[in-house]
């Protein structure tokens, strides 16, 4: 997104355009919006790390294993990457730009996504396949 | 200020932390043997450690998160206010995650 290191003087003119109006949005509303799930997801994440803690696998399939319990579970977890990558985006926009910005940005979805996929992946077996 | 880069501080934890998440949840879905492993990890004494920093980060960071809510409605940005949050959230967040410790697992355990 970020093409090129902005001046001072760019920034602090009202009339310079930079940026993209309609992915900011989105990213905002999107952090906004994942940010008021996210609470919901730290509750569940309390309540099955505390209660699972140190435990057996049967113990792990007879909690998370309930459809009740991990399917929401999976789809917090989605919502949390989501948030991640997001927020990790307005780091590197700080600190980085052009070619470099682009391949972190890539490693930042990559990580992103392989975090969701292999949490929903092993939510789903322990939910469906035990 | 300071609390800004806490709060950018903790989101970094929190990216990092949430490999633990899928990597005890991986290990589960694995197979006894990761599992077992796994949890000799994360209940060594240095594992512990990490998962109460990981607690905290969270929770902070959730207030946070909260804090800008509050701002966006246009409540809490006056001189004062922004210091007096900034306190609150510190506070809030030890002790929270001291209770969560002490509920679930000093004494729930």
């Amino acid at each position: 997104m970020r093409e090129q290191i902005l001046s001072k003087a760019a920034i602090a003119n009202p009339k310079t355009k930079y940026g993209d109006a309609k992915a900011s949005t989105r990213h905002f509303l999107l952090q906004r919006l994942s940010g008021i799930s996210n609470v919901l997801f730290l509750g569940f994440l309390i309540f099955i790390v505390t209660r699972l803690a140190g435990e057996d696998r049967a113990e792990m399939v007879e909690v998370i294993g309930n459809a009740w319990i991990g399917l929401p579970f999976a789809v917090l977890l989605v919502i949390v990457t989501l948030h991640m990558r997001n927020g990790m985006r307005d780091i590197l926009e700080d600190y980085f730009a052009g070619r470099t910005y682009s391949l972190y940005m890539t490693l930042n979805t990559m990580w992103t996504l392989a975090i969701a996929v292999i949490g929903v992946f092993s939510i789903l077996k322990l939910v469906f396949w035990g | 200020m300071a609390m800004s880069i806490v709060h950018r501080a903790t989101g970094i934890a929190n990216y990092a932390g949430s490999s633990l998440l899928v990597l005890w949840l991986a290990a589960a879905a694995w197979g006894a043997e990761p599992l077992n492993l796994v949890n000799a990890i994360y209940g060594s004494w240095l594992g512990q450690l990490v998962l109460f920093g990981y607690t905290w980060s969270l929770i902070h960071h959730m207030l946070g998160g909260l804090r800008h809510y509050v701002w966006d409605l246009i409540y809490g940005l006056e001189a004062g206010q922004r210091e007096a949050l900034s306190w609150a959230n510190v506070i809030a967040s030890v002790i929270l995650t001291l209770l969560v410790w002490t509920i679930f697992v000093w004494v729930g355990n």
